[in-house]
């Protein structure tokens, strides 16, 4: 009988135990979370210049796009982090992420007016090649794939 | 010698061609991961020394820039220049201490992505500073 570890970092990334929850942050985890971190670092940087910049010009945008920026600094950390509670704040991060970029993706193709200054998840993150709409879905398959059976979901 | 056109003077005439060598360098260190990822190998310490390198050239390129733009007016988006000359700075340190920690072929596979965005954001530099002519 296997006692299950507490710690995620204890965890054996190659174990295939069914009933225990992987880290996020091994293996293929590794990547996501760097993809993650370099998509966080692009979004805020460039939101807080367009803010400083011209942030009279479109608030609006501009705010979103630091929003977007912020939530996936949150992810990043989550997903790096490995388990436990962060495993729940990376499946509300990665879900806001993509109800912001379908959400928004939609808005910039339905109504151009309303967005008058690219965000990065302005036509489902083209700008960006798409990743931003990519990203939420590998890092929910993700989730998926590396949860415990008994664990939280 | 006059050198019209160029207000910055010798560094102006420095910056693009050490750019591209950045983006040469850096691609060097991805085509090096890319390999050691094919053949199932995490990241060793001579490719973080090689990622040193790159790293080195960032900072050199950082003095150069602040030398250039310094030294004359230049017609540039000042901001967006020195948005994406700080970030690439932060990109190599902190994707070889993520990598390192990784022992299999993902850490290699971790330093292809992060040298290719590096070539990228020289890429953006390079288009920054040449749109104005």
């Amino acid at each position: 009988m296997n006692p299950a570890p507490t710690d995620p970092s204890s965890i054996d990334p190659t174990s295939i135990d069914p009933t225990v929850a992987r880290p996020t942050n091994a293996g293929f985890g590794r990547l996501l979370v760097l993809v993650y971190a370099i998509l966080a670092l692009a979004a805020t940087v460039r939101a807080l210049y367009q803010l400083l910049a011209h942030g009279d010009q479109a608030p609006l945008a501009y705010a979103l796009s630091l929003l977007a920026g912020v939530v996936y600094i949150v992810a990043t950390i989550a997903l790096a982090r490995g388990g436990g509670r962060w495993r729940t704040v990376a499946w509300v991060a990665c879900s806001f992420e993509l109800v912001g970029v379908l959400t928004v993706g939609v808005a910039t193709i339905a109504d151009a007016d309303a967005f008058p200054e690219s965000t990065v998840w302005s036509s489902f993150g083209q700008g960006y090649g798409y990743i931003p709409l990519v990203l939420p879905v590998v890092g929910l398959l993700w989730l998926w794939r590396t949860r415990g059976h008994d664990g939280p979901a | 010698m006059h050198q019209r056109g160029h207000p910055g003077g010798n560094l102006d005439r420095v910056f693009a061609p050490l750019t591209y060598l950045i983006m040469a360098a850096a691609t060097a260190q991805a085509a090096w991961a890319v390999w050691f990822a094919i053949k199932d190998r995490a990241v060793i310490l001579k490719q973080l020394w090689g990622g040193a390198v790159v790293e080195a050239l960032l900072l050199v390129q950082v003095f150069v820039a602040a030398g250039m733009l310094l030294a004359g007016d230049h017609d540039i988006a000042v901001g967006e220049f020195w948005g994406y000359l700080v970030t690439v700075l932060i990109i190599l340190p902190f994707a070889a201490a993520w990598a390192f920690a990784e022992r299999t072929r993902w850490s290699s596979v971790v330093m292809v992505v992060a040298a290719v965005t590096v070539v990228f954001l020289e890429w953006r530099l390079v288009q920054i500073w040449t749109r104005t002519g």
